[in-house]
Order: structure tokens, then C-alpha cells, then sequence
């Protein structure tokens, strides 16, 4: 009986809807826009933590419109007006409301977990690095919905008014991007709220850094927070007192409570650094990191490649190294004069297609670039910045020993590109119009440079001349 | 004028017009201090349309249409007015405090999501006729800034007020919601 009925539910009520929505909605905007998800090493489908990442970023949408949902479906009974005759009958209301919340909670948790199973199916085609740091972030994120969702059915029951369900989500939806907003100092709102309350937040502001995961504290105060909302949606949708009520609300201020002592109150322990994934694994003369083990096979060769290349320096380096670096990181990034490091973005292939890891090691003789992320907002750094790019250019062509313009301008012709191009093309020509020691010498005028940080690379090209 | 304060009974006009007041109140109270407060204003002004439109329908739609009565002009007024109210709500306390944003902006979003409403009421039924001016401003919230003609229709309601691509999709669903709604009604 009790099966048939939750059946009905899942197949009659506002539930399917609600799942419906929520993947329709996910993969609507995951797939029509083109954001942070979808770019680089921290694309939605490249790693675990990322996918989990992303669906919860996703929950800043969906949960007020699982929250005005769940408020719609706890309307139901009101709608249809037999409140009078159910509660004439001597079941306890508690039956009938839990084949209502299961079928909400079992239609949402499955729509979220599909978005997340379409991640991991691509995930495990890219050769994601596998750890379970993702499971506690997906878990949350279920719960998240399912709470929202309750919390919706309980208020709806509540107080069933037509105006409930509007005035429910929209306060959802203020709610939530204060709380994601508040804390960004960057914002409007310019980290008005505190980190520990935007935590409460069931949504996360996206992935910012493959290596960090959630960290357990976080997904612990989070959980608590939610199961106390989806307690007190629970009582509120069975009780029928004033009084009753009023003790529903005891869940979920303890809940927050207890979930206010455990996160934690700076930035800098929300996310930790998964250590086991930067640990690094070597093959030959190429270390990476675990999270690049996959990539090993194919990037080993052209590692060496670039090795056999580099050694004609006079003090070529032995060995190719990854070093993790986080996008928030300012300054110069680590350099050796023994080994070429490089990045995590170098050494993604699958953003720059696989034959071109070799160029891209041996552009500025085997260092990396002296500019960081942030390094170009004035004119005279994006001056130094660009003329950088241009000699790390030819000194790839140099060193591959065929000549490609810094900047592709077949998509994009902009006239910065344009000229940049030009001018790689007349320092390669006049660089290649030398005899060969003089080249080798620019050229290692080139690599103490771009390992020094001190001087002009592409002065060191071209011997001073302009 | 009988038939108006029946009418308006029967739609909740007294607890959605209370509902409005104090939500837009609320919003502009709460955030008028800080700019830009175009998310702020949309949010505000969604509000308002949405808890104006769970009125676009009656308590029984059959007993309604046996009323020989136009229902064409009547229903497209309702529809304007719940725009009207929305948009001057919020002029009425930008004038006496701080601007949340420029007039052209609140009428133009009170315009396009007074048009959603509508439409979600011809589509999905008066209960559900929030859902649409609530979901798109959620949804739009999120988009990634583009440079495209595509970005600028699909986060109309938090373009400034000089976009044009913003204002034909707000004037598009004006008229598409409110003609859609003063033809077909409420679906049952």
C-alpha cells in the first residue's frame, strides 16, 4: 500500500516536475553559456573535484527554484480543499506527508545526481585523477536540495497561502546571493557578511583551483545545517498546533547553531590543497603530479623532446618538473636553472592539443614566464608582457627549428596580434640571418634572462637592437 | 464599481497589494545604500509582479466566463495594472530616498516581467503564474558576461536602461504576455 502510494506520488505529483527541472535547468546552463566551467583545467568535466564543484555552483540557481517547488507541492492539499476530510481519518498525518517528502526528496536527489553522473562519465573519459575528496561536496549538495525542497513543503503547509510560494522563493533567492555575494570582498556588497555565515550558503561559488577540495570541516557544518532545515520542513509539514509549529523551529536553529561553531571563519580553510594529488610521479627525465599521472605517457615523450632540444645550451636543464602554483598566487612563479618547470595549464593537452607540449616547453630556453595572472593592468606591463611573449615565441621556433607567429590570427585579428606577429617574424629573420655561434649566444642571453627575471628577453634576442 | 471591488476580491487583490507594498519596501529599504543596484531592483520589481500575478485568475474559471461581461479588455487592463503597480511602487520610494536604478530600467523590467507573468498564467495556470518572472532574473543572475546580442536578451532585466536588445525583449514579452493572456485567460 505504503509502495503504491509513494508510486503514485513520484509518477502524479509536483515531484517528477521538480526533478525535470533541475536537470533541464543544469544542463541548459552548462551547455548554452560558455563561463568559468567551461574552460581550461577547471572545466566541469576534466576532474572530480571539478564536477562536484560546479553542481554545487549550480545549487545558486537551483535552490530557490527547488525551495518555490517544494512550497507548490506542500500547497496541494489546500488547493484541492480535503485537508478536512484526511484529518478525519485516524492514520497519523506523518504517513501521508512522508510519501509527499520522499517523492520530492527521491525526484530532486536523483536530478542532481544525474547532472553529476554526466560530469563523471566525462570525467572518466578525460582521465580524471580519482580520489573520494569529491564524495562529502556531492553528498551536501543532495542534501542541499532535499532540505530546500522540505523547507518549501513544510512552509507551503504552513501557511497555504497563494502568495506563500512567490514570496518563498524569491526570499530563497535573496537569501542565497547575499550569502554567496556577501562574502566576496570584491562584490557590491564588498564581504559584508562574514565567512562563516556565507558558508551556510548550500551553493559554492565554483572551482577556482583543481587541487583544492572542500575542506571536511566546511562539508560538516554544512550538513548539519541542512539536515536541521529538512527536519524542521518535516515537522512543519506534519504539525497541526500553533504550538507544534513553533517547536519545529527548533531544528534548524540548532542546527545553524552548531553549524556557525564548526566552519570556519577565514577563506583560507575552506578549501585545503589535496595533498596526495600534488605529489609527484615521475617517468624518465618528466615529473608531474598525480593528478597528471594519466597524461604521463603522451607527455613523456615530448617532455624528452624538449629536453633533447634545450641541451643545446651551454647548461641545458635535466628534467622537466610540475610545480603547483594556485591562480591567486602573485609574483613571479618558481623557475630553475636545472629544470624546466611547468604549470598545470602547460601540461593540460587536451586544452592545447597534444603535439604542442614540446614548443611550449622549450619557449623562453626552459622558463617560464616572469608575468603573472594579474600582471598586465598597466600599459607599461603589458608593454614588457607582450615583448616577452614575443621572444619566448621565437625562441620556441628557434629551438623547434620552425618558425610559428606568437598569436593565431585566424579566429581573432585584432590589430595588437597583427603587430606582434610582425615583429616576432623580423626578429626571427634577422636572429636567423646570423652565424650560428652568435645565435646560440643570444639565445643564452635569453635563458639567464627569463631565469633571472632581470632585463628585456627579447633585447637579449636581438642584441639590443629594436 | 460594485462589480470591480467583487472583482478584485476574487483575484486577492487586497493581500497581493499588501504583499507588495511590504516586499518592495523591504528590498529597497535593506539595499538602496549600495550601487549598482540593478540585481537589487530586478529582484524588487519581481517580486512585486510575481505576488500581483498569483491574481490572474478567479476561484472558478467556468462560473467566470458565464458572465456576460468582455473579458478581452478587462483581463488586458488587469495585466497592465499589475506592471503599473509594480513600476510605481518603486518610483513612488525612489523619490522620497536613494535610487535603487533609473526609471527607464524600472519600467522597462515592471514591462517584460509583467509580460512573463501573464504568459505563465495563460500557460501554466494563475497558481503557477510567478514561476516565469521568478525563474528567468534567477536564472540571468548567473549567466557569464558576454560581449553578444544573445547575452544582452538573455539578462535583459539587469542591462542599463539604453540596451536595445534588452528593451525589444522586454517590450516582445509585454506584448506577447499580455495579448496571450487578454485572448485565451487563465488556464484552468
Amino acid at each position: 500500500m505504503n509502495r503504491r502510494i509513494l508510486g503514485i506520488e513520484l509518477r502524479r505529483s509536483a515531484a517528477p516536475w521538480a526533478g525535470v527541472l533541475v536537470v533541464v535547468v543544469a544542463f541548459g546552463f552548462l551547455y548554452s553559456f560558455s563561463g568559468p566551467w567551461g574552460h581550461s583545467a577547471e572545466d566541469w568535466t576534466e576532474q572530480w573535484t571539478n564536477a562536484a564543484g560546479w553542481g554545487r555552483f549550480l545549487l545558486n540557481v537551483l535552490w530557490p527554484l527547488v525551495v518555490g517547488a517544494g512550497a507548490l507541492q506542500g500547497l496541494r492539499d489546500h488547493r484541492s480543499g480535503v485537508g478536512e476530510l484526511l484529518s478525519s481519518t485516524p492514520r497519523p498525518v506523518l504517513h501521508r506527508a512522508l510519501k509527499t517528502l520522499g517523492a520530492t526528496a527521491i525526484t530532486l536527489a536523483a536530478g542532481y545526481l544525474v547532472i553529476f553522473a554526466v560530469a563523471a562519465v566525462q570525467v572518466v573519459a578525460n582521465e580524471g585523477y580519482f580520489h573520494l575528496g569529491w564524495v562529502p561536496t556531492v553528498l551536501v549538495g543532495v542534501l542541499g536540495m532535499v532540505a530546500g525542497a522540505w523547507l518549501g513543503i513544510g512552509v507551503g503547509r504552513t501557511l497555504p497561502s497563494a502568495l506563500t510560494p512567490p514570496l518563498l522563493a524569491l526570499a530563497s533567492l535573496v537569501g542565497i546571493t547575499f550569502l554567496t555575494l556577501g562574502s566576496d570582498p570584491a562584490s557590491s556588497l564588498g564581504g559584508a557578511v562574514p565567512m562563516r555565515v556565507s558558508l551556510l550558503s548550500p551553493a559554492l561559488s565554483g572551482v577556482r583551483d583543481v587541487f583544492a577540495v572542500v575542506s571536511d570541516r566546511v562539508s560538516a557544518g554544512q550538513a548539519v545545517w541542512l539536515v536541521g532545515m529538512a527536519a524542521t520542513g518535516l515537522l512543519l509539514a506534519t504539525a497541526s498546533t500553533a504550538r507544534r509549529r513553533l517547536v519545529s523551529l527548533l531544528p534548524v536553529a540548532v542546527g545553524a547553531a552548531v553549524a556557525l561553531a564548526v566552519l570556519p571563519a577565514d577563506r583560507a580553510q575552506t578549501y585545503v590543497v589535496d595533498q596526495a594529488a600534488t605529489e609527484l610521479v615521475c617517468q624518465g627525465r618528466l615529473c608531474v603530479t598525480k593528478m597528471h599521472e594519466a597524461q604521463l605517457a603522451t607527455a613523456g615523450g615530448q617532455a624528452e623532446e624538449a629536453l633533447r632540444l634545450l641541451a643545446k645550451l651551454p647548461d641545458p636543464p635535466t628534467g622537466v618538473r610540475e610545480v603547483v602554483i594556485a591562480k591567486s598566487d602573485t609574483g613571479v612563479r618558481p623557475r630553475s636553472a636545472t629544470e624546466v618547470t611547468a604549470t598545470f595549464d602547460d601540461l593540460d593537452l587536451g586544452e592545447v592539443g597534444a603535439g604542442k607540449l614540446t614548443r611550449r616547453l622549450v619557449s623562453g630556453a626552459g622558463a617560464p614566464t616572469c608575468f603573472g595572472w594579474g600582471d598586465s593592468t598597466t600599459r607599461d606591463q603589458y608593454e614588457k608582457a607582450t615583448r616577452e611573449t614575443i621572444a619566448r615565441s621565437v625562441a620556441a621556433s628557434w629551438f623547434v627549428d620552425s618558425y610559428a607567429p606568437p598569436h593565431d590570427t585566424r579566429n581573432s585579428d585584432y590589430p595588437e596580434y597583427r603587430e606582434s606577429n610582425d615583429l616576432a617574424k623580423r626578429t626571427w629573420d634577422s636572429l636567423r640571418a646570423l652565424p650560428a655561434d652568435e645565435q646560440l649566444a643570444r639565445m643564452t642571453a635569453l635563458r639567464s634572462v627569463s631565469l633571472s627575471c632581470q632585463g628585456d628577453q627579447l633585447d637579449a634576442l636581438t642584441g639590443g637592437a629594436p | 464599481m460594485r462589480w470591480l471591488t467583487l472583482y478584485a476580491r476574487s483575484r486577492q487583490v487586497p493581500a497581493s497589494v499588501t504583499a507588495l507594498l511590504i516586499s518592495t519596501t523591504a528590498l529597497w529599504f535593506l539595499t538602496a545604500g549600495d550601487t549598482p543596484g540593478f540585481r537589487m531592483a530586478s529582484i524588487a520589481l519581481a517580486t512585486a509582479v510575481a505576488v500581483m500575478a498569483v491574481g490572474l485568475g478567479g476561484q472558478d474559471l467556468d462560473l467566470d466566463r458565464t458572465a456576460a461581461v468582455r473579458w478581452l479588455p478587462r483581463r488586458a487592463a488587469h495585466v497592465l495594472l499589475i506592471g503599473t503597480l509594480a513600476a510605481t511602487a518603486l518610483l513612488a520610494l525612489q523619490s522620497a530616498g536613494p535610487d535603487l536604478a533609473p526609471t527607464a530600467f524600472v519600467i522597462r523590467d515592471s514591462a517584460g516581467l509583467m509580460g512573463l507573468a501573464a504568459l505563465a498564467a495563460t500557460a501554466f495556470g494563475a497558481q503557477y503564474a510567478w514561476t516565469l518572472p521568478f525563474a528567468w532574473p534567477t536564472i540571468a543572475f548567473f549567466i557569464p558576461h558576454a560581449d553578444s546580442n544573445a547575452f544582452r536578451a538573455s539578462t535583459w532585466m539587469l542591462q542599463p536602461p539604453d540596451t536595445p536588445a534588452a528593451t525589444w525583449t522586454a517590450l516582445t514579452l509585454a506584448v506577447l504576455g499580455t495579448t496571450a493572456y487578454a485572448v485565451a485567460g487563465p488556464r484552468r
